[in-house]
C-alpha cells in the first residue's frame, strides 16, 4: 500500500477514534494489519539535500576563485594553492571516514566536495605551466581519480558527476570511434553502486537522480560511440535502448523501490514516443541510408567488433524484455516493448522498398493512440486516455504537414480533434465522479 | 572493524595517487622550465574563455607548418616529432618532421594537423596562455594595437626538453604581457 496515503490514515485514526468512527479496538486492529509505517526522518533528508548542495557550491566557488588566475602569485604559490583545497577535501573525507562512518549526508557532502576540489587542482596546474588545452585529458583524468569516491564513500552524486564527465570525454571523440567505445567499460565502473543504490530503501531520492544522469548518459554515450561504421543504425540502437529503459522502468521487482524504476520509465516512454513519430516520416526513411554517409567513420576491424558486440548485446536485451513482457500479457507494455521489433523490421524492408516502413510506423502510432484511449475509457484512466489522444492528435498535425490538404479541411479536423478531447475528458471524469 | 580499516587503507591509497598526479604534473614542467632550451615562436594572441580554467589568449603561432618527408603518410591527429631550429631573425621554425622518436637535436613533440601541399600543420602542444581575468582581453588589444600588416611583434618563449614544451612567457613589444597589460590600467 502506498506509504504516504499510510501515514495521513494513520494521522487520521485517532480523530476517527474520538468521533466514534472507529472503535479504539477496531483502530489498533487496522494499525496491526497494515504494519507500522517507517516516517522518514525529515531532519535527516534535510541535512543531505543541504549537504549536498552546500558542498557542491563551496566546490564551485573555489573553482571560480581559481578561474579568476591571480598574476601575482608565483610559481611556488600556485603549486601549493593547487594540492591544498585537495588535502583539505581529503583530510574532510577522511574525518568522515573515521567519525561518521554512517551518515548518508556527511559521505555525500564530503565526497562531492573531493571530486571538485581534485578537478580544480589539475585546471589550476593546467592554467600556472599553460598545459595545452586537450580537455579530453583533463576529463578523463579528473574522472578516473573521482571513480573510487563513489565506493568508498558510498556516494551517489559523485557517480552523476563521473557519468557526465565520462559522456563528455567520449562526446569529445565522436569522430574517433575506437577511443569512444571505452565509454562503455568505463560507464560499467558505476553499475555495481547503481544496483546497490536501488537496494537501499533509505534514500530513494539520490537513486532517483542517478538514474536520470544515468539514462541520460547511455544514450548520448551510444550516439557518441556505436554505429560509427552503420549507416541508419542508430534507429535501431536508440529505440532499442528506449525500450529497454521503458521495460526496465516497468518491471515489479520485489522489495525495491518503485520510486528509481520512474526516471527510466519516463525517460523511455519519452524516447519512444519521438522515436515513433520521427519514424512515421516517409523523408526518414528514404534518406535514412545517404543522410549518414558523410558522418560515417572509418574504423579498424577491431573497434568494429566491439561496436557490433556491445550494439548486439543492446538489442538483445530489448528483445529480451520484450518476450518477457509477451508472456505476461501486458497489452500496453506489449505495444511500447515490440517498437525494437518493428523498427528492426522497418529497416530491413527499406533497403528494398521505401514506402512500406513509414506505413507500419503510421499505422504502429495509431493503433498504440486507439488502444490508449480505449482502455484508459475501460478502466476509467483519465491520464491514459489522454496520452492516447495526444499521440493521435499530433499523428494527424504531422501527417498535415506532409500532405497537401486544402487549409478548410485541417481546420475542421482540428476541430473535430480538440471536441474530441473535451468530450472524452468531460465523460471520464464525470463517471470518476459518479463513482466516488 | 576489519572492512572499515580496509576501505581507510584503500581510501588513503586513493588519496596518494590523487595528490601524486598534480604533484608529476608540476615537476614535469618545472624540470622543462629548469633544464629545457628556450625558443621564441611568433605568435598572435585571441582571447576566448575558458569555464574551468580561466581566462587566457589563444595563441596562433605563425610557423607551424612543416614539410612532409617523401614516402610518409601522415594521418590526422598522429604523433609527429618537429625539429626547431634558431632562424636568421632569432626564432624558431620547424626544420623537418619523423614519426620515429629522435635522439640529441631539440624538437618537439606535436599532433599532425592538415597537410597541405606537402605540408603539415602541427597541433603544437602550447596553444594557451593563461592570464588573469580581465588581462586576456586586454593583452589581445594591447596586440591589436601593436601590430600592423608588416610587424607583428609578439612572441612566445618556449623551454624545450627531450621533445615536451613549457610556455615561460608571452612578450609584446619586448616586453612581458603581464607588464604591458599592468600599465594600461
Amino acid at each position: 500500500m502506498n506509504k504516504k496515503a499510510l501515514q495521513w490514515f494513520y494521522q487520521e485514526l485517532p480523530d476517527l477514534v474520538n468521533k466514534g468512527v472507529l472503535s479504539p479496538d477496531a483502530a489498533n486492529k487496522i494499525k496491526e494489519h497494515y504494519g507500522e509505517v517507517k516516517v522518514r526522518d525529515k531532519k535527516w533528508m534535510f541535512l543531505i539535500v543541504c549537504g549536498v548542495i552546500g558542498a557542491l557550491l563551496i566546490g564551485l566557488g573555489i573553482i571560480m576563485l581559481i578561474a579568476h588566475n591571480w598574476d601575482d602569485l608565483s610559481r611556488g604559490a600556485r603549486a601549493f594553492l593547487s594540492i591544498l583545497p585537495l588535502v583539505i577535501g581529503q583530510g574532510l573525507s577522511m574525518w568522515v571516514l573515521l567519525k561518521r562512518p554512517n551518515s548518508d549526508a556527511f559521505k555525500e557532502g564530503a565526497a562531492i566536495f573531493l571530486s571538485l576540489m581534485v578537478g580544480a587542482s589539475i585546471a589550476l596546474i593546467s592554467q600556472t605551466y599553460n598545459i595545452s588545452g586537450d580537455t579530453q585529458d583533463f576529463i578523463l583524468t579528473w574522472m578516473l581519480l573521482i571513480a573510487p569516491l563513489v565506493y568508498f564513500m558510498q556516494a551517489s552524486i559523485p557517480a552523476a558527476i563521473y557519468l557526465i564527465g565520462i559522456t563528455s570525454w567520449a562526446g569529445g571523440f565522436w569522430d574517433a570511434p575506437a577511443k569512444a567505445l571505452f565509454y562503455w567499460p568505463l560507464f560499467l565502473v558505476v553499475i555495481p553502486h547503481f544496483i546497490w543504490s536501488l537496494k537501499i530503501k533509505t534514500y530513494s531520492l539520490r537513486s532517483t537522480i542517478l538514474s536520470f544522469v544515468m539514462a541520460a548518459s547511455i544514450c548520448y554515450g551510444a550516439g557518441f560511440s556505436l554505429g560509427r561504421n552503420w549507416p541508419g543504425g542508430w534507429v535501431i540502437i536508440n529505440s532499442s535502448i528506449f525500450t529497454i529503459f521503458y521495460l526496465l522502468g516497468n518491471l515489479s521487482f520485489d522489495k525495491i523501490t518503485i520510486n528509481w524504476q520512474r526516471p527510466l520509465r519516463f525517460i523511455g516512454g519519452v524516447g519512444i514516443c519521438v522515436l515513433m513519430f520521427i519514424f512515421t516520416f516517409a523523408d526518414m526513411w528514404r534518406h535514412l541510408i545517404s543522410a549518414q554517409e558523410h558522418f560515417l567513420v572509418k574504423s579498424s576491424p577491431l573497434t568494429l567488433f566491439f561496436d557490433s558486440v556491445i550494439t548486439t548485446v543492446i538489442v538483445s536485451v530489448s528483445l529480451v524484455l520484450f518476450l518477457h513482457v509477451y508472456r505476461k500479457k501486458d497489452v500496453l507494455k506489449i505495444l511500447f516493448g515490440v517498437f525494437p521489433v518493428l523498427t528492426i523490421f522497418g529497416y530491413v524492408i527499406n533497403m528494398n522498398t521505401v514506402i512500406l516502413s513509414p506505413l507500419i510506423f503510421n499505422l504502429y502510432v495509431f493503433g498504440l493512440s486507439l488502444f490508449c484511449i480505449m482502455s484508459g475509457i475501460r478502466k476509467n484512466n483519465l491520464s491514459l486516455a489522454n496520452i492516447g489522444m495526444l499521440i493521435l492528435a499530433v499523428l494527424i498535425i504531422v501527417r498535415f504537414f506532409d500532405s497537401q490538404i486544402s487549409f478548410i479541411i485541417k481546420g475542421l479536423v482540428f476541430i473535430i480533434i480538440g471536441s474530441g478531447f473535451l468530450a472524452t475528458n468531460a465523460v471520464l471524469v464525470r463517471r470518476k465522479g459518479g463513482s466516488k | 572493524m576489519k572492512n572499515k580499516g580496509l576501505i581507510l587503507g584503500l581510501f588513503s591509497l586513493l588519496a596518494l595517487v590523487q595528490i601524486v598526479v598534480p604533484l608529476s604534473m608540476i615537476s614535469n614542467r618545472e624540470t622543462i622550465i629548469k633544464e629545457g632550451v628556450e625558443f621564441k615562436f611568433k605568435t598572435a594572441p585571441i582571447d576566448p574563455y575558458d569555464a574551468f580554467r580561466g581566462r587566457y589568449v589563444w595563441l596562433s603561432i605563425k610557423e607551424n607548418e612543416v614539410a612532409v618527408p617523401k614516402g610518409l603518410d601522415l594521418k590526422h591527429g598522429q604523433l609527429v616529432y618537429a625539429f626547431v631550429e634558431v632562424s636568421e631573425d632569432g626564432f624558431a621554425k620547424f626544420l623537418s618532421l619523423t614519426t620515429e622518436k629522435p635522439r640529441g637535436l631539440a624538437y618537439i613533440k606535436a599532433k599532425s594537423g592538415y597537410v597541405y601541399k606537402g605540408k603539415v600543420r602541427l597541433e603544437l602542444p602550447f596553444d594557451r596562455y593563461y592570464m588573469e581575468e580581465g588581462a586576456a582581453p586586454k593583452a589581445e588589444k594591447i596586440y591589436r594595437q601593436h601590430t600592423s600588416r608588416d610587424k607583428q611583434d609578439a612572441y612566445l618563449t618556449v623551454k624545450i626538453k627531450d621533445g615536451m614544451a613549457a610556455i615561460t612567457g608571452l612578450y609584446v613589444a619586448g616586453e612581458k604581457i603581464e607588464d604591458v597589460v599592468k600599465k594600461v590600467k
